[in-house]
C-alpha cells in the first residue's frame, strides 16, 4: 500500500504539492447485539481508501448509496473518528498535520479551513435562527470578526452567493429551495475555507435550480480559491463540474482518474456498468446503445464477498477475482484501478450526448 | 404523432384541480390537456410544484384534500369487450363511488416514488398484493396468493414464496418497488401511472426498474403515464412527451419533436441546464433565472413570462396563451407560435 502511495504523492508533486492526502482510511462501525450490547461484527463503511487532492481542483467521490462515500467525506471533517489511516492537510505555511488523531480542542483551527456543504437546505438550516444569526454564527463562535462588522460581513456573504443582503432578518422557510442552498453556502464560506466537502449539494434541487447553484460554485471556486471534495452519486453532475473523479465501491476506491479518462475510458467493470446505467438526455442512443444492467444488489459491507468485492455482480469475473482482493494501482497517466484485468479489458465509455438545442 | 392511427386511451380538456386553502387558492393544475394512448409510454416532465404528480392523482381520484377538481374533463376509453369503447368521463365521477372504485387499482393503477411509505409496514407484501387482487378479480384465496407469487416472479424477485411472507422492511428499496410493481400490474391494467418510480433508487438499481417496465409494456401491452424530473429518463422511455410548468402542459409531442426541436422557450431551457461533459468545455451551464413563481402569486398572461428569454414585453404579460396545435401535430402554449392573436404591444397609456 505505501509503495504506490508514495508514488501517488510524486505524481501530484509535479504541479503543487496536495491540500490533502489520505492515506489508508478505514472506519468500521460496531453492530452490537443482545443485552450486554457485545460487538458482533463491523460495518466496513470505508475499508481503506487513499487520494489526494490538488489545492483549487474538484475531486468527484461518486459510488452507489452505502458505498462509504459520505462516511469517507465525513471522516475529512472529523465529524468521525476514524477507525485508522491518515488524513494529512496541508496548512497554507506548508505544513502537513494529520487530522485523524487529533483531538477535539488540537481540531479546532482546522475546522475553520475545512467547511462543509450540505445536502438538505430543508433540514440543515436551523428554523428558529433568522439568515443573519446563522451566517454569523460560524464567525461568531470562532471570533473571526468583531461583532461591529458583523451586518456588512453577512451583507458581503450574501451577495457573493446571490441572494439580497436585505433579506437577512427574515428565517429562513421564507426561503425556496434553491435560496437555502445559497444560505448554506454562505454559511459554509464565511469563515474563508481552504477545503470544502460538498456532500450531494445539488441532489436535492430541480434542473433549473441546479444549474444556478453548479454556475455558482464554480464561480466561487475562482473568486475565493477554493478545493472541493464533492461527493455525489450523481453522473452527470460529478462529470460536469469536477476535474477528477473517484469512483467507489463498498468502502474502497474502485476507480481514480482525471474525469475525462474515467468517462472516456473506464478501466473497472464498475465503472463501466455505473456509466452505462445513467439515462443519457437523447432519445437517438437508446436504439444504439446496450445498456448494461447489473444482476443482484449492491455487496453488504459487514459481510463483503471474497476477493475482489465486485465480483458477484462482475461481467468479466474469472476464479482469481475469487480470492485474491484487487490492489488500486497506476496503470498509467495518473489513472489508478483496482482490477486484475485492467490493461486487457476493453470497456465501453460514455457516449457523446451532445444535443444541439 | 398521428392519432387516427392509434387508440385513445386517456384524453384530459383543461383540467383544473384547485386547492382552496385559508392563504388563497393554489391552483396546482390550472387547465392540463394531453392525451395517452394504449400501448405507448407518456412522461410527464416538469419542475417540483408544476402540478405533474396532481394531474395524475386527478386521473385516479385521489387527490388529497382540500383538492378538488374544479373544471375540465379526463375522457377514459374503456374497452368493454367485443370491440366496443365506452366513454367514461373520470372527473365527473365521485371519489368516494363505486364506479372510479371499480377502475382504480384494477384498469388503471399507479406505481408511487417511495415503496417504503406507500407499502403497509404492519402487512407482508404478499399479503398487500393479494388484497388488490382478491378486491377485482373472482378469485379464491389460494388462487389469488398463486398469482401473487406468479407476479413477484415476472418482476424479477428471487425465490418468490419466500419474499410473499417478508416484509417491506425486509426487501431493498428496488426489491420494494418491484413488489409495487407486481401489485400495480397484478390485474392487468390499461395504464400504469408510475410517479417518479426511480427517484428513491441508484442509477443502476434505476436502469433494472426502466428495464423492468419497458420488458412489462412489451409483453402487457399497457399503457404507461411516468412522471420524472429527469430529461435523461425521458429520452429513454418515452413515446410522447408532456413538458408541464405551473399547472400547465406548455408543450406536448413526440420525444423526438421535444428532444430535437423543442418549441417552446422552457422546454429548451430545461434541455440546455442539463449538465454534460460538452456543456463543460463552454464555461457554465445555461440556467434559467429566477425561479418558480410563488403558487398564491401566478404571473399574469403567460405563467413563464417571468423567467422567459423570448418574451415579448407588453404581449406575454397580458395574454395568457392559448393551445396551439402546430404542422407537425404538437401542441404548445407559446404565443411565439400564435397567429390570429393581436400581437401589437400595449404601450403605457400613461
Amino acid at each position: 500500500m505505501s509503495a504506490h502511495l508514495s508514488e501517488m504523492s510524486t505524481i501530484s508533486a509535479n504541479g503543487a504539492a496536495p491540500l490533502l492526502e489520505v492515506n489508508d482510511l478505514h472506519m468500521h462501525f460496531p453492530i452490537r447485539r443482545g443485552f450486554l450490547r457485545r460487538v458482533v461484527g463491523h460495518v466496513r463503511a470505508v475499508s481503506g481508501i487513499s487520494f489526494s487532492i490538488l489545492p483549487g481542483e474538484t475531486l468527484g467521490l461518486v459510488g452507489e448509496s452505502g458505498c462509504g462515500k459520505t462516511t469517507a467525506g465525513r471522516c475529512i471533517l472529523r465529524a468521525y473518528e476514524p477507525t485508522s489511516g491518515r488524513i494529512l492537510y496541508r496548512q497554507p505555511d506548508g505544513k502537513q498535520v494529520d487530522l485523524a488523531p487529533l483531538s477535539a480542542q488540537e481540531l479546532k483551527p482546522y475546522r475553520q479551513q475545512i467547511r462543509m456543504i450540505f445536502q438538505d437546505p430543508y433540514s440543515s438550516l436551523n428554523p428558529r435562527m433568522t439568515v443573519l444569526e446563522l451566517i454569523s454564527e460560524p464567525m461568531r463562535i470562532n471570533k473571526t470578526v468583531a461583532p461591529s462588522e458583523m451586518q456588512d460581513r453577512v451583507a458581503l456573504l450574501l451577495r457573493k452567493v446571490g441572494l439580497r443582503p436585505e433579506y437577512m432578518r427574515r428565517y429562513p422557510h421564507a426561503f425556496s429551495g434553491g435560496e437555502r442552498q445559497r444560505l448554506g453556502i454562505a454559511r459554509a464560506l464565511a469563515l474563508d475555507p481552504h477545503l470544502v466537502v460538498a456532500d450531494e449539494a445539488v441532489s436535492a434541487l430541480d434542473v433549473s435550480v441546479r444549474a444556478q447553484i453548479l454556475n455558482l460554485l464554480q464561480d466561487l471556486q475562482e473568486e475565493m480559491h477554493l478545493t472541493y471534495l464533492f461527493v455525489s452519486h450523481d453522473l452527470s453532475v460529478i462529470e460536469y463540474l469536477c476535474d477528477r473523479v473517484a469512483v467507489m465501491y463498498v468502502g474502497k476506491i474502485v476507480e481514480l482518474a482525471t474525469t475525462d479518462a474515467l468517462f472516456s475510458q473506464p478501466k473497472h467493470p464498475y465503472t463501466e456498468a455505473l456509466i452505462s446505467a445513467v439515462p443519457k438526455p437523447n432519445p437517438l442512443l437508446r436504439k444504439r446503445k446496450q445498456r448494461i444492467v447489473l444482476e443482484g444488489e449492491v455487496a453488504d459491507p459487514a459481510n463483503a464477498p471474497s476477493g475482489c468485492y465486485f465480483h458477484p455482480r462482475c461481467r468479466y469475473a474469472e476464479a482469481r477475482c475469487t480470492a485474491e482482493t484487487p490492489e488500486l494501482r497506476n496503470v498509467g497517466g495518473g489513472h489508478y484501478v483496482a482490477c486484475h484485468f485492467a490493461e486487457k479489458l476493453t470497456l465501453r465509455g460514455a457516449e457523446s450526448v451532445a444535443l444541439d438545442v | 404523432m398521428n392519432p387516427s392511427s392509434q387508440e385513445l386511451l386517456i384524453d384530459i380538456r383543461g383540467l383544473k384541480t384547485h386547492f382552496p386553502l385559508d392563504e388563497g387558492v393554489v391552483k396546482a393544475v390550472d387547465g392540463v390537456d394531453l392525451s395517452i394512448h394504449r400501448n405507448r409510454t407518456l412522461c410527464v416532465v416538469g419542475e417540483s410544484g408544476c402540478g405533474k404528480s396532481i394531474t395524475a392523482r386527478s386521473i385516479l381520484q385521489i387527490v388529497d384534500k382540500p383538492g378538488r377538481i374544479v373544471e375540465g374533463s379526463i375522457l377514459y376509453y374503456r374497452q368493454s369487450g367485443m370491440g366496443n369503447v365506452e366513454v367514461i368521463d373520470l372527473a365527473a365521477l365521485d371519489p368516494y363511488g363505486a364506479a372510479i372504485r371499480d377502475i382504480r387499482g384494477k384498469e388503471i393503477s399507479m406505481v408511487f416514488q417511495e415503496p417504503m411509505t406507500s407499502l403497509s409496514p404492519v402487512h407482508t407484501i404478499g399479503r398487500q398484493i393479494t388484497e388488490a387482487i382478491r378486491l377485482h378479480m373472482p378469485l379464491s384465496k389460494r388462487e389469488a396468493k398463486a398469482h401473487a407469487i406468479e407476479m413477484l416472479r415476472h418482476v424479477g424477485i428471487p425465490q418468490p414464496e419466500l419474499r410473499f411472507d417478508d416484509y417491506p422492511f425486509q426487501l431493498s428499496g428496488g426489491m420494494r418497488q418491484r413488489a409495487m410493481i407486481a401489485m400495480a400490474l397484478s390485474c392487468n391494467p390499461s395504464l400504469v401511472i408510475a410517479d417518479e418510480p426511480t427517484t428513491a433508487v441508484d442509477v443502476t438499481t434505476q436502469a433494472q426498474i426502466l428495464e423492468l417496465l419497458a420488458r412489462l409494456q412489451a409483453e402487457h401491452g399497457m399503457a404507461v403515464m411516468l412522471i420524472t424530473h429527469d430529461l435523461g429518463v425521458v429520452a429513454e422511455t418515452a413515446d410522447d412527451v408532456a413538458v408541464m410548468y405551473l399547472g400547465q402542459v406548455v408543450e406536448f409531442g413526440t420525444v423526438e419533436q421535444i428532444f430535437f426541436s423543442p418549441k417552446h422557450p422552457y422546454t429548451r431551457a430545461l434541455l440546455k441546464s442539463i449538465p454534460t461533459m460538452s456543456r463543460r468545455a463552454q464555461g457554465r451551464l445555461d440556467s434559467i433565472r429566477g425561479m418558480v413563481p410563488d403558487p398564491f402569486n401566478r404571473p399574469q398572461g403567460c405563467p413563464f413570462h417571468t423567467r422567459c428569454e423570448e418574451k415579448i414585453a407588453g404581449v406575454c404579460d397580458r395574454i395568457a396563451p392559448p393551445r396551439i396545435t402546430l404542422e407537425d401535430g404538437r401542441d404548445v402554449r407559446c404565443l411565439l407560435y400564435a397567429q390570429d392573436i393581436e400581437m401589437t404591444p400595449v404601450q403605457d397609456a400613461a
